[in-house]
């Protein structure tokens, strides 16, 4: 059956899914679960707010399926359902000011390219992805999701923009204003080696 | 070119938004330009590293049980959905429909018994409010008499400034006006205009 569902494309699926069809839905989350979950991670910095997150995102964008006209792919409707989403979540989190950012949770079963570094190498790499971390979460809200969707998740200016409702231009100049701001947050580590 | 120019041309390039054209005008600059070049290295590591950041790799098995997840939870929302909202939901509609009719109903019937009713209509006047205090004194014999009292004393003040109240029978003969007649009224009326000039 999954063998079936992973020859059809989105669109395809789309309809199957919107006359019920569960299996067909199944295959797209599965088709999209990874890169929406690591896109809410990292934002939010926490696997379980970003398990929480995807699986909400999934079930509202099946909720609402029908209101779905298929003007824009799948793809970026569900990008611009899990962005809302996990900005509310962080405007709500931002609010509370009481659950801490955890910038380390390896609850689940995650391991880190770095890992195959040596020691040294480990822990060098280890402090400027700590602090590039820290650099990307103090970025402001909306170059920081600009920046998550470009380079994290290797979308291009115009899927960015189309995700985010705004213009190329505003994604272009949120990427370069970002870059900027990173660079001067990190440019002591950046010399240092 | 201005650096900031192509520091933003730098940015576009790293994410290959950048068109061939520009592409050369950039690399002209970078080989003369040590600050943009240093810039541009940065960026690039950055950018590099962020991508590296991602590379996160999660157990398989998480992400089927993550679609089991999610398939047991829109069957669950397909049942519910199938078994339709319980009776009292259904009739949602109809009870806000009455809810409604009884508020449009009672807001009727309350405008029209308001409608029939005469409004007393109170408009300030000095007459008025004068008439109430002599309708409040009047009930009251012992008031009555006291408030004469002092209406008298302080018309003889008034009368006693002005001359009146060197006649010998002034305190015994109290002027009041209700007891003059047309003809002496008259001549006050003259001797007043007289005073004041009128």
């Amino acid at each position: 059956m999954n063998g079936n569902m992973a020859d059809f494309a989105d669109d395809h699926l789309v309809r199957q899914a919107k006359q019920g069809d569960i299996d067909a839905f199944a295959e797209l989350v599965r088709r999209f679960q990874e890169k929406i979950y690591h896109t809410i991670h990292s934002l939010t910095r926490n696997q379980q707010d970003a398990y929480d997150l995807a699986q909400e995102t999934f079930m509202h964008a099946y909720k609402s399926l029908s209101n779905f006209k298929q003007r824009s792919t799948f793809y970026t409707w569900i990008y611009r359902i899990a962005v809302n989403l996990t900005l509310n979540f962080l405007k709500r989190r931002k609010r509370d000011e009481k659950r801490e950012v955890q910038l380390e949770d390896y609850s689940l079963d995650v391991k880190s390219a770095a890992s195959a570094l040596s020691p040294e190498g480990y822990s060098m790499k280890k402090e400027l992805s700590e602090k590039l971390n820290e650099a990307i979460d103090s970025l402001p809200l909306a170059y920081r999701v600009s920046f998550v969707l470009v380079v994290s998740q290797g979308l291009t200016h115009t899927q960015a923009a189309n995700v985010l409702r705004c213009s190329e231009n505003t994604i272009s100049w949120r990427m370069h204003k970002a870059r900027k701001m990173l660079q001067q947050k990190l440019r002591p580590y950046l010399e240092g080696e | 070119m201005r650096h900031k120019k192509i520091e933003k041309l730098l940015s576009n390039n790293i994410d290959g938004e950048l068109p061939e054209k520009k592409k050369k005008v950039l690399e002209t600059h970078l080989r003369k330009c040590s600050s943009c070049s240093s810039y541009a290295e940065n960026i690039q590591r950055i950018h590099n590293e962020a991508k590296s950041l991602e590379k996160l790799e999660v157990s398989p098995v998480h992400w089927e049980e993550f679609t089991s997840r999610i398939k047991t939870e829109i069957s669950f929302a397909k049942k519910e959905k199938l078994e339709g909202a319980p009776p009292f939901l259904r009739w949602k509609w109809a009870w806000a429909g009455a809810a409604l009719l009884f508020v449009i109903v009672v807001g009727l019937f309350l405008y029209i018994i308001q409608s029939k009713t005469p409004q007393e209509v109170y408009v300030f006047s000095f007459e008025n409010s004068l008439a109430k205090i002599y309708q409040e004194i009047g009930s009251d014999q012992e008031l009555e008499e006291l408030f004469n009292s002092v209406v008298l004393a302080s018309i003889g003040e008034t009368l006693e400034d002005s001359g009146w109240g060197d006649r010998p029978d002034f305190y015994e003969n109290l002027i009041l006006w209700e007891s003059l007649t047309e003809e002496e009224m008259r001549f006050l009326e003259s001797e007043i205009k007289k005073d004041t000039k009128l």
